[in-house]
Parts: C-alpha cells; sequence; structure tokens
C-alpha cells in the first residue's frame, strides 16, 4: 500500500518515494484543477479540503525527489491558483527551480532571489529556511550556521530550526554545539521521545569521539544513558531508545571503568555497575522480543523499520553467537 | 466481532418491538374488555397494569441491545502517553483501524517527526541524486 499522502514524505525511503510520487497522476486528475477563493463560487465548486493542500506540498516534495518535475509543477500552479504567491508558496517554486537547477550559477541566481525577498521582509521564515538550505547544500556550511543562528535569534521557538542547527553542527564534528542546540529542541518538545533518543545518540557518539581517557566521557555516557532510559519511559516498546540503551551500556560494562567519585557533582554520575548490568539485561530482551515479534509478522507488531530491526538483530547476535537470533 | 455485535443488536430489537406490540395488544384488549365489562355490570374498570411478562422482556431486550452496541465499538484509544506512543512505533498504521479497515483520519504517526525530517530545510539536490542512485542500484540487481 502506497503511504499516506498527508504525512510528509522527505524521511521516506526510496521505494516509497516512488510510490508517493506515483500517486501524483490521480490525485491531479480526481481534485479540481481550480478551487475559487470567493465565497460565492464556494457555494457551487465542490468544497476544498486543508487535506488537499497538505497533499499537493507533499506531492511537490517526492515528485522532485523522483525527478518528475511536470507533475510537481502541476501542483505548484493549482496552489498558486488558489493562494496567490504568499511565502510558503513562494518557498515551494524556489524549491522546484532548485531541483531543477543544473550548474552552480543557476543555484547562485536562485540564492540572488532569495535574497531579494529577504530584503523586503527580512524575517521571512520559510524563504529565510529554503535560503539556508541551499547554503548548506552548495556547501557554505559556516554561512548556513550563521544564516541559522540569525533566524533563532528572531524565532527562538522553531524546534525544526534548531534540530537543522544540531544536525549542521554535527555534520561539522561540533558535538557541544550540536547537544546544546538539540537540548533546545527538547525545551520546546519535551515529550518528543524520538529528540531524546536523538539527544542520547549524540551524548553517546560526543563520548565515542572522546574516548575512553578524557573527564568528560563519563559525564557524557551518564547523560547517553539517561536519555536513551527517558525515551523508553515515554514510549512503551521504543527500538531506537532500547538499541541505544544496549549499545551505551555494553560499552560500559566492556570499560570496566569503576564510575569516578563525583560528590560535588550529583546528577552525572555513573549508576554503579549493577545498575547498568541490569539496564543491559533489560535492554537485551526487550530487543529480542522486539526483533522475534517483528520477525515474524505478528498482528500488532508490523510498525517497524525492517533495516532497524535487521540492525538489531546483528547488535544481538554479536554478544550471543549461538543463541537469540532467528 | 462486527457480525456478532450486530446480529445481537438486531435480536434485541426485535425483542423490543414485539414487547412494544405486546404491550399495545393488551391495552386494546383491556380497554375492550372493560367496556364490555361496563356495559354489563355498570362497576367501574379495575387500573390497568402492563403484565409483568411485557415489563421483563422490555428491560431484556434494552440490555441486549446495549450489549450488541458495546461489542460493536472499536477499541479505545490509549489515554497514556507511553502507551500510545508505544502503539504508534509497533503497530504503526495497523494500529489505527477503524471496523472498516481504514486508516483513522486523525492518524499522522510520530507527531514528532518533523523535526527530524526538518520538512522546509530539505535539501532537494541530494535526495534527487540519492534517488537516481537507488534507481541504478535496483536497474544492476535486475540484471
Amino acid at each position: 500500500m502506497a503511504p499516506s499522502l498527508i504525512r510528509s514524505p522527505v524521511q521516506l525511503p526510496p521505494a516509497e518515494a516512488l510510490a508517493t510520487s506515483q500517486q501524483a497522476p490521480v490525485v491531479l486528475q480526481s481534485s479540481p484543477s481550480t478551487v475559487s477563493s470567493s465565497a460565492l463560487g464556494s457555494l457551487f465548486s465542490a468544497t476544498e479540503k486543508p487535506e488537499l493542500w497538505i497533499q499537493y506540498e507533499n506531492l511537490i516534495l517526492s515528485c522532485l525527489r523522483t525527478g518528475d518535475d511536470r507533475a510537481a509543477q502541476e501542483c505548484h500552479n493549482r496552489l498558486v491558483a488558489r493562494f496567490g504567491n504568499n511565502d510558503r508558496v513562494k518557498a515551494l517554486g524556489g524549491l522546484i527551480k532548485e531541483a531543477q537547477a543544473q550548474n552552480n550559477g543557476e543555484l547562485e541566481k536562485i540564492l540572488k532571489e532569495y535574497d531579494q525577498m529577504l530584503d523586503e521582509n527580512n524575517t521571512n521564515l520559510p524563504i529565510m529556511k529554503r535560503r539556508i538550505a541551499l547554503l548548506r547544500s552548495m556547501g557554505r556550511l559556516s554561512d548556513a550556521a550563521s544564516a541559522l543562528v540569525q533566524l533563532l535569534d528572531f524565532s527562538p521557538t522553531d524546534s525544526e530550526a534548531w534540530s537543522e542547527l544540531s544536525d549542521l553542527y554535527f555534520s561539522q564534528g561540533l558535538y557541544p554545539q550540536a547537544i546544546y542546540a538539540m537540548e533546545e529542541v527538547l525545551i520546546l518538545a519535551p515529550n518528543a521521545w524520538n529528540v531524546h533518543a536523538r539527544l542520547g545518540e549524540l551524548q553517546y557518539m560526543a563520548a565515542a569521539a572522546s574516548g575512553a581517557t578524557s573527564g568528560s566521557y563519563q559525564k557524557q555516557m551518564a547523560e547517553a544513558i539517561k536519555r536513551f532510559s527517558r525515551s523508553i519511559e515515554l514510549c512503551d516498546d521504543y527500538l531506537r531508545g532500547y538499541y541505544g540503551l544496549k549499545l551505551v551500556t555494553k560499552r560500559l560494562l566492556k570499560d570496566n571503568t569503576k564510575p569516578a567519585k563525583q560528590t560535588d557533582d550529583e546528577d552525572f554520575s555513573l549508576p554503579d555497575p549493577k545498575t547498568i548490568e541490569r539496564l543491559n539485561e533489560l535492554a537485551t530482551s526487550k530487543l529480542a522480543e522486539i526483533v522475534r515479534h517483528s520477525s515474524a509478522q505478528d498482528h500488532g507488531w508490523r510498525g517497524y523499520d525492517a533495516a532497524e530491526v535487521a540492525a538489531a538483530r546483528e547488535l544481538l547476535s554479536e554478544d550471543a553467537p549461538s543463541g537469540i537470533e532467528r | 466481532m462486527m457480525l456478532i455485535s450486530k446480529s445481537i443488536t438486531a435480536f434485541g430489537s426485535l425483542l423490543l418491538a414485539h414487547a412494544c406490540y405486546s404491550a399495545r395488544e393488551h391495552s386494546t384488549l383491556q380497554s375492550f374488555r372493560a367496556a364490555t365489562s361496563a356495559a354489563l355490570t355498570s362497576t367501574p374498570a379495575a387500573a390497568t397494569s402492563l403484565p409483568i411478562d411485557i415489563a421483563i422482556e422490555t428491560v431484556v431486550a434494552i440490555l441486549v441491545i446495549l450489549v450488541g452496541l458495546v461489542l460493536g465499538t472499536s477499541s479505545l484509544r490509549p489515554i497514556q502517553w507511553r502507551e500510545w506512543a508505544g502503539k504508534i512505533e509497533r503497530e504503526g498504521e495497523d494500529g489505527f483501524k477503524d471496523n472498516n479497515g481504514e486508516v483513522n483520519r486523525d492518524y499522522m504517526g510520530n507527531p514528532f517527526d518533523f523535526i527530524e525530517g526538518r520538512p522546509n530545510f530539505v535539501d532537494i539536490r541530494k535526495q534527487r541524486r540519492e534517488f537516481t542512485e537507488w534507481v541504478k542500484s535496483q536497474g544492476e540487481q535486475q540484471k
């Protein structure tokens, strides 16, 4: 079954993106090409649903990805016909141009257009975000970062932008900054279990990068345990959370380091080895359960990503060579 | 499950209709009898009340209908955050289908996905490149 058009297609794997964009002709044919925005017109024409415009937006994204520029342009035309040239529609138009650009010169031209629009209104969020994405895509990371910081200056509650900043810093290897930006996201969305898991992953990678001998290693590992545990607390049977927990506890058990006595800084001290051992066992048994059910395609266990399940199976088979995998 | 619930509800409705009909018949009969006995004896008719079996049938019919309707409701949604979140992760769309097998309209997966997906910052050129590479690799696999 093709994935729903209401949901954002950005994270879909290629096969599903293809299936989504193949829905484009059907959607374009089944919905009217123009929807009147006047009150009188809406009496006579078909009722418009807000979902339709979300569908068009998502279709533009997945059609551009699969190279179906014509359908994307058609979707965009319909959005223009309905909403005129508002900021969000303009940003989508810029997206289409970016996708069709052949060389750096054209990209520079698009960048100039964005700059012009920002000159008129320098708090134009959709255009600003496109400009940052384009800068990043062209490899001008420091420009992108400074533009992003500027954006967050006037719009500090934009969790998406904080997350982008975190990812940008992460791609440059600046772990402390990436962690800081992710923590800001957490302030804005304290219940988001995937953000907790992401922060745990960042902490773990930061710890792994600094090495076991460094002073911040234990602190970061303890933070990672805490984040993964919180993500599990917020979401039952969260594969990603248990995977991270197992990864961290396994490494700590292998290191076999004694928790440094940090009497003044209670928050960041590692739990004692027994607790770590038990956390590790818990994560192992949960992962085994998830892998077992989801490879048997049991009813009610089909929501997991196949690649994630495969990774979990691999992790399990590493420390139980003759055991759990099936 | 759907069939059981519907047949129980239908059976209950039948019982209820029967009870109504019996009650009506009973009152017609009563008034007819009262009229005839008044003509014969000139004593006022005794206060009429429904026989107990009709009353019982009505109550039982309503209970049966209730059971049928309750059995037919779709399963309740979890109200605890972690259960609800776990359901999204574990079951995906499967967990949010109604009785007709259609995914609920307000189902949107993990509502925080956009924080990691960042649709407004999408690097469309990179996605396009990756997609063409994927198509190529698929083509090679098929050869």
